[in-house]
């Protein structure tokens, strides 16, 4: 890359001294742009933050430079160069105060301020007469000359190309040092990024003052090489420009500021002669290049390149506890933790030790605060009252970058990877824990990238590893998420729920790594509600109850206390719930496909699926991680199209109709993760569920429905996001029911729940079978779904492997091995 | 009286930015993305309806409904082309398309409308009536109403009706929509034809105290969004009142210290607000769990 | 089954490229022919759109009268306009263009007053005669260049505003006027005009007030100048936002005496502005209505031929530019002639040697000397104002 910027410059140079007519001009032009474009580019690719008010950062650029070459009462004509470099300097300076108030907003208010911005400056130029020279602006600017023939516009010419080719090395080697990295994971993630220690205050400020100095300098030379400058120079169109000569080229790209600049200087330019039909036609030609290339032409065109061959994490034998190091080993400390929102009080009291070398699991029931407390403990929220200690220091109420210095690593329920950034990077950057040096500081050096990839082989994720991280499977993204915890070289590492959603062979090894790292020397807090891995691998055990500590210590003591028993597991059977009466035979197709295949993008997933679901009847479909049963569901209720095959509903074709039709024709999916409506209430959840519906006993089953999750009525009138995980899922059951659908699928319902819910969530499928409903379940846990269901299908790689009576598959050996063993789980 | 004819002045203009930025306020929480060249819809509102009744001869409710449905059907365009092929990847290169095609749009109406300001026949807007020491034309008395009632009528139809919660269903979890029989793509649609159907309005009801002509919506359509975002973009309540302040204090920083730091003293109040109040007046934060 | 929809996309994106493709290849210059070429910078869209439109009918009736009798020195004179979107970079960029790829003899520039200040030091650095038309900033031609190549047939605000002053003082008798102006460059030049004209005579000023041009309402600002206690209202703006100030003192019900640039010379004014706008009395260099010249009268027949879509008077608008651009176009015109080359310092000196041109403005007598660039002087205005949609000279 440096190699290409090199050769574009001495181009760029070439013409630059030997152009012929206003050739030089207009490459100077080009040369500028390319140069704010850099500069836009970090705020852009890397921090993700759209300015639409660069011109502003452009013109103090320029006025800085042209009023100080044509001279002030204080500091009398100034120098060509002192006055460029002041350019940047004082561009840098706004920048980093517009910062600021910039840092606390994001998306469409991020823009509002910074056209804000740009305006302010703009009428600050027109009514600071004495020194802009208001309106009409400052005439007679310098132009500097480097001699040999060499002045005038051909200099600045040069200068703009230097300083274009500079600015695209700047750019390329911040992309590649640990304040880039850094850039970008505070772009995909900010919470996680402070988890790792960075600091988003300081990263996203430095990226504006960067920025803004960038611009600045383009602006300085803009002036000189004008002569000329008025506020007028400087409409606030001309930031829309520098934003799409980004974009066009391809934002985050290094190069993409040169495409961007040729395109949105040279074009206007070659359609000159159309006069007063320029604008018009240069707006549709816009146009047309953001259709052909609306990833920007770089990126557009990347895709077409063929992928670097994938390179694998290499030997297993890492030492962790010789990476980690003699610092002391110390406990975690947590007394009297309370926090409370909106007067709901969300912990009470919670009191834990955390050992070095030790597991200490906390369980409980889903909303009894332990994701608070994980939160508290790594600075997410501040506590009402109580203290966390780690080894004598008090880390309660330290912002979480703080934290994450002071030794505490954490992991999240839903993964918080830098999704752009590769598998090693991620590892990388938890390396760094924050300590990202200054803009051009080298690139991570190849014994921090031995490392991180023995603490990915340490972890077992055995994927590519430079893959982007967003791209990864599940099983991959948990075990990233804790390798680059463990990077960190922590005292003390937070898991919260890495088991969810992972088959049982997936949850075994895991079990074994978590050991792996208490041995270690670390204390290990882990959330779960597997009960299997809580038990095999806890050392010390502590429940919550509705925020309140309501028993700790060994693990077999705490399953065996009646409290833990009644809060959280449940009746603890998890019973087999066979139907009363055995179904008739001969009963009509409700729902089948034939021959179905679908994919994403090029790659196929489904290959060949036949199924059927009859009426009344409840089918599972099973099979491990990313054997494409949530693909089927998907292909099934039509969120997935286009799918070849045949999908029939009561014996229409629905193969090729979209999601709202296939929904009004009576199916229902309640989707994997539950997705409810977050903002709206409970009862808006439900009312939407009857979409569909026309007739006029919507109420009547509204009071159905809170008459079966009676948990529902009670917070009706509450935004759904506020809902447990458990109530979530009644609420996104429910909503499925309303539509009164002719079958029901479930996906994953019991994802993210604890035992007794469960529990409570299988007796509830179960009560629906019963009262006839048609039902298609994907679940992990494929015991309980196999004890209620009817038939059942095994999917194994997009095929379907096996399909029988649910009673010839509970039995079957080979399928237990592989994915059932849950049934085992509790006692 | 100074103060009295500023409010006079600055509640009327205010109402007018609130109309126009309640249509970013309806595309941003149906899709979470706003139509850039609303400034444009604005002037085409008042551009068709100067050619309905003035060069068609349409009597003005007709020509006023006539002008309505086109500006609509603009903005049906809009997010047919201009939106929904980048929002769809997940592209925000949107704000470029519809600021490109603001662009265009008004310079197609430049050069068949013509390069001359023109005057809107007058509505409500011949005699000035006298409140307080101050004439006000009767049509600035109504355009406050008018405006409130649209927003009421707006924030009633997405909080009570059905079809409205489904539109809000959209923009928080779009496939789950389409799980309740939602058809998303319809709804986005409708949502970007009631925006531009709303700037339209904005335009007409302005153009009888004002001109015709092709670039009269460009600040109009700036000082809506940022009325939008100061309001908090996400409700209409909050859109409409954040109108009336920055109408009011607009012409009350002119009228009390001049009109050279209006600007400046707007811009700045815009970042500092923001700066205060991150999500708007009433805009709130999104549910955020981790 | 899956390719489907990806072809698809790859042949709408085809149309697309080609569409492209075609735009920009129509879009290049047509090869030079045997003529004269001259460039004009203008603001062609865009608000002023309507300025620059009429720079080019005035340049263009000019031009077509002179290529019937045989153009300049035995060739045609071929007019290529570029589109400056009123930002001087653009100006300074098209400037280039057309001096050094299309090679033009000389520039005409447009309406905005910045534009043509970014032109002047590359006219002047590269021996290009600019001619002004419209934009009156003072500077433009008095920039202080040793070889000065800008001229100029158009007001100058400096002079514009002393015959504002003195028409306010001996019309109305005004002791405390306020000024009202559009906040762009021409505004506030003619703040510097008027506080100049102001300040010669001891006259003191109530208040000075800016609008945009977009600006609805500007009963804020009138309302502070009448409680300031002005007594007449110097205005400058352009026809539209011209209107609102009229519209806003007709709601205030401020019965006060306005003294205007030329900015309501636009024909719509009334339309604009309502039955007031006759108590607006404003300056001009030149105007269509009333009893024409010869010259007059040949010109306006030219337009309307040359332009169907002009049917009445009030489509000759702004009439200024028009004029300005006429006159601008024959006097560049004689200088080449005289000058007998395309080199541009003779072509500067051949301006000086110009002795009379009778014009549709005026005669010309010496338009232009060493020390004067400007071919329209003090005694060149009058104050008209507008009476049923015609614009009728004011007997002073």
């Amino acid at each position: 890359m440096p190699a290409a910027v090199l050769a574009l410059t001495l181009a760029g140079l070439a013409v630059a001294v030997a152009g012929q007519g206003y050739t030089p001009f207009l490459l100077a032009l080009v040369a500028l742009v390319t140069v704010v474009g850099a500069g836009l580019n970090i705020l852009v690719g890397l921090t993700g933050q759209i300015s639409i008010g660069h011109v502003g950062f452009y013109a103090i650029g320029a006025y800085v430079v042209g009023v100080l070459t044509t001279g002030t009462a204080m500091t009398g004509v100034v120098n060509f160069w002192v006055a460029l470099v002041a350019a940047a300097a004082i561009a840098g300076v706004v920048g980093a105060l517009l910062a600021v108030p910039a840092l606390r907003v994001s998306g469409p208010y991020l823009a509002m301020m910074t056209i804000a911005f740009s305006f302010i400056v703009e009428h600050v130029l027109i009514e600071w007469r004495t020194v802009t020279g208001g309106q009409n602006g400052l005439m007679n600017i310098a132009q500097p000359s480097f001699g040999f023939g060499i002045d005038g516009e051909r200099s600045l010419a040069v200068l703009a190309v230097v300083l274009a080719g500079a600015a695209l090395l700047f750019f390329h080697r911040l992309a590649e040092a640990p304040l880039g990295k850094a850039m970008i994971a505070v772009r995909d993630s900010e919470t996680a990024a402070q988890a790792v220690g960075a600091n988003p205050v300081v990263i996203k400020t430095v990226a504006f003052a960067l920025s803004a100095a960038v611009t600045g300098a383009a602006g300085g030379v803009f002036a000189s090489l004008m002569s000329f400058v008025a506020p007028s120079s400087f409409p606030f169109t001309q930031s829309i420009l520098f934003l799409l000569a980004v974009i066009v080229g391809g934002a985050g790209f290094t190069l993409g500021p040169v495409i961007g600049a040729i395109v949105i200087v040279l074009m206007p330019e070659m359609i000159a002669s159309l006069a007063e039909y320029r604008l018009l036609i240069f707006g549709v030609l816009l146009l047309v290049v953001l259709w052909l290339a609306p990833e920007g032409i770089l990126g557009t065109l990347t895709r077409y390149l063929p992928q670097p061959a994938r390179r694998t994490p290499e030997g297993s034998a890492f030492d962790l506890a010789g990476f980690l190091g003699d610092s002391a080993r110390a406990p975690l400390i947590v007394r009297d933790l309370t926090i409370a929102f909106g007067g709901v009080k969300a912990a009470t009291n919670v009191a834990l030790t955390a050992e070095p070398g030790r597991v200490t699991a906390l369980i409980g029931p889903n909303g009894a605060g332990k994701t608070t407390v994980l939160n508290m403990i790594s600075g997410f929220y501040r506590p009402d009252a109580g203290s966390i200690d780690l080894g004598g220091r008090e880390l309660a109420a330290l912002p979480a970058w703080r934290v994450a210095r002071a030794g505490i690593a954490r992991t999240y329920q839903t993964t918080q990877l830098f999704g752009s950034l590769s598998v090693l990077d991620n590892v990388l950057i938890g390396l760094g824990r924050g300590d990202t040096g200054h803009p051009l500081a080298s690139p991570a050096s190849s014994p921090d990238r031995t490392t991180a990839e023995g603490l990915l082989s340490f972890v077992g994720y055995r994927g590519a590893l430079d893959a982007p991280s967003e791209d990864l499977p599940h099983v991959d993204r948990r075990l990233v998420e804790i390798a680059r915890a463990l990077a960190t070289r922590p005292k003390v590492v937070l898991l919260d729920e890495p088991a969810a959603g992972l088959m049982r062979a997936d949850k075994l090894a895991l079990g074994s790594v978590l050991r792996k790292i208490a041995d270690a020397g670390i204390a290990v807090i882990l959330v779960e509600h597997d009960m299997a891995l809580v038990m095999g691998t806890s050392d010390h055990v502590v429940v919550l109850d509705a925020g309140r500590p309501i028993a700790a210590g060994a693990p077999a003591a705490v399953s065996a206390d009646p409290k833990v028993k009644e809060a959280y597991l449940g009746s603890g059977t998890m019973a087999v719930r066979p139907r009363a009466e055995p179904l008739a035979a001969g009963r009509s197709l409700e729902l089948d496909a034939v021959a179905l295949e679908a994919g994403y993008g090029a790659v196929p997933v489904l290959k060949n699926v036949g199924l059927e679901v009859r009426q009344g009847e409840l089918v599972a479909l099973l099979g491990a991680n990313g054997a494409g049963k949530s693909t089927v569901m998907r292909a099934l209720s039509g969120l997935l199209r286009p799918v070849s095959g045949t999908i029939r509903l009561g014996g229409e074709c629905i193969e090729e109709l979209p999601a709202h039709l296939i929904a009004a024709s009576g199916l229902a999916l309640v989707p994997e993760g539950r997705q409810v409506f977050a903002e709206l209430s409970v009862r808006d959840n439900l009312m939407l569920g009857a979409y569909v519906r026309t007739d006029s006993t919507l109420q009547e089953d509204l009071d159905a429905m809170f008459a079966r999750f009676p948990r529902l009525l009670e917070r009706a009138d509450a935004r759904a996001g506020l809902l447990s995980g458990g109530e979530q899922q009644m609420l996104a059951i429910a909503r499925g029911l309303m539509a009164r659908p002719r079958i029901l699928l479930l996906d994953e319902p019991s994802l993210g729940l604890a035992p007794a819910i469960i529990d409570e969530l299988f007796a509830v499928i179960a009560g629906l079978r019963d009262r006839g409903v048609t039902l298609l379940l994907v679940d992990q846990m494929a015991a309980q779904a196999l004890a209620a269901a009817d038939r059942g299908y095994v999917l194994e790689s997009g095929r379907v492997v096996r399909a029988d009576q649910a009673a010839v598959l509970r039995e079957d050996p080979a399928l237990e091995a592989a994915y059932l063993g849950g049934l085992e789980t509790v006692e | 009286m100074l103060v009295t004819s500023a409010l006079v002045s600055g509640i009327c203009l205010g109402s007018m930015y609130g109309l126009i930025a309640l249509g970013f306020h309806v595309t941003y929480v149906v899709s979470s993305t706003v139509n850039f060249s609303q400034g444009s819809a604005v002037m085409l509102g008042a551009v068709l309806g100067y050619v309905f009744a003035v060069r068609v001869g349409l009597p003005l409710p007709l020509a006023f409904a006539a002008a309505l449905l086109a500006c609509a059907a603009f903005g049906l365009l809009v997010e047919r082309v201009l939106v929904r092929p980048f929002a769809s990847r997940g592209s925000n290169a949107w704000l470029m398309a519809t600021v490109a095609g603001g662009i265009v749009l008004d310079n197609a109406v430049l050069f068949t409308f013509g390069k001359e300001p023109r005057s809107f026949p007058p509505v409500l807007s011949t005699t000035p009536i006298q409140i307080f020491g101050t004439g006000v034309y009767p049509l600035q008395l109504i355009i406050p109403f008018v405006g409130l009632g649209v927003a009421l009528g707006l924030a009633l139809f997405l909080r009570r009706t059905r079809y409205g919660k489904s539109l809000l269903a959209v923009v928080q979890n779009a496939d789950a929509a389409r799980l309740m029989g939602i058809d998303v793509k319809a709804a986005i649609a409708a949502s970007f034809a009631v925006s531009t159907a709303l700037a339209g309005l904005a335009g007409m009801l302005i153009a009888p105290l004002f001109s015709v002509h092709s670039d009269m919506g460009t600040l109009f359509g700036l000082k809506a969004f940022a009325v939008a975002i100061l309001g908090g973009i996400g409700s209409a309540a909050g859109v409409m009142m954040a109108g009336l302040i920055y109408g009011a204090s607009e012409a009350l920083i002119t009228a009390l210290f001049g009109s050279s730091y209006t600007h400046i003293a707007m811009f700045a109040a815009v970042i500092g607000a923001l700066a205060l109040m991150p999500h708007g007046l009433l805009g709130r934060a999104a549910i955020k769990k981790v | 089954m899956r390719s489907r929809f990806p072809a698809r996309r790859l042949t709408r994106r085809a149309v697309l490229a080609g569409v492209t493709a075609i735009a920009s290849l129509g879009a290049f210059p047509a090869s030079a022919q045997e003529s004269i070429k001259l460039g004009l910078v203008a603001a062609m869209s865009g608000q002023s759109a309507k300025s620059g439109e009429a720079i080019v009918r005035g340049l263009t009736i000019a031009a077509d009268e002179i290529n019937a009798k045989g153009g300049v020195l035995g060739k045609k004179i071929e007019i290529i306009v570029r589109d400056d979107e009123s930002n001087p970079a653009k100006g300074a960029i098209a400037a280039r263009e057309l001096v050094q790829r299309e090679k033009v003899a000389a520039l005409f520039g447009g309406l905005d007053t910045p534009v043509s200040l970014a032109i002047v030091p590359f006219a002047n650095s590269s021996k290009v005669p600019f001619m002004g038309v419209w934009a009156a900033g003072t500077p433009i031609t008095r920039n202080g260049a040793p070889e000065n190549y800008v001229f100029r047939v158009s007001a100058v605000d400096e002079i514009v505003d002393e015959a504002l002053v003195a028409y306010a003082i001996k019309k109305y008798g005004a002791k405390k006027p306020g000024m009202i102006l559009i906040n762009n460059p021409w505004g506030e030049s003619n703040e510097k005009g008027l506080r100049k004209a102001l300040e010669t005579r001891s006259i003191p000023f109530a208040g000075i007030e800016k609008f945009e041009t977009n600006d609805v309402d500007v009963v804020p600002q009138l309302t502070r100048l009448k409680a300031a206690g002005a007594d007449a209202l110097f205005l400058v703006a352009n026809v539209a936002p011209s209107a609102q100030v009229v519209k806003s003192l007709d709601r205030m019900g401020w019965d006060v005496p306005i003294v205007s640039h030329w900015g309501p010379a636009g024909g719509r004014f009334t339309e604009l502005a309502g039955p007031s706008a006759a108590k607006v009395h404003f300056i001009q260099t030149y105007t269509f209505t009333g009893k024409l010249s010869a010259k007059g009268a040949a010109v306006l027949d030219a337009l309307k031929k040359k332009y169907p879509e002009i049917k009445s008077l009030a489509d000759v608008t702004p009439a200024v530019g028009i004029a300005n651009a006429y006159d601008a176009m024959q006097l560049t015109a004689l200088a080449i002639a005289k000058a007998g080359t395309l080199d541009g310092p003779k072509i500067r000196q051949a301006f000086y040697e110009i002795d009379s041109y009778d014009g549709l403005i005026k005669s010309y007598k010496k338009p232009f000397t060493v020390e004067n660039h400007d071919a329209i002087g003090a005694s060149d205005y009058i104050f008209t104002h507008f009476v049923d949609g015609e614009i009728l000279p004011l007997t002073q």
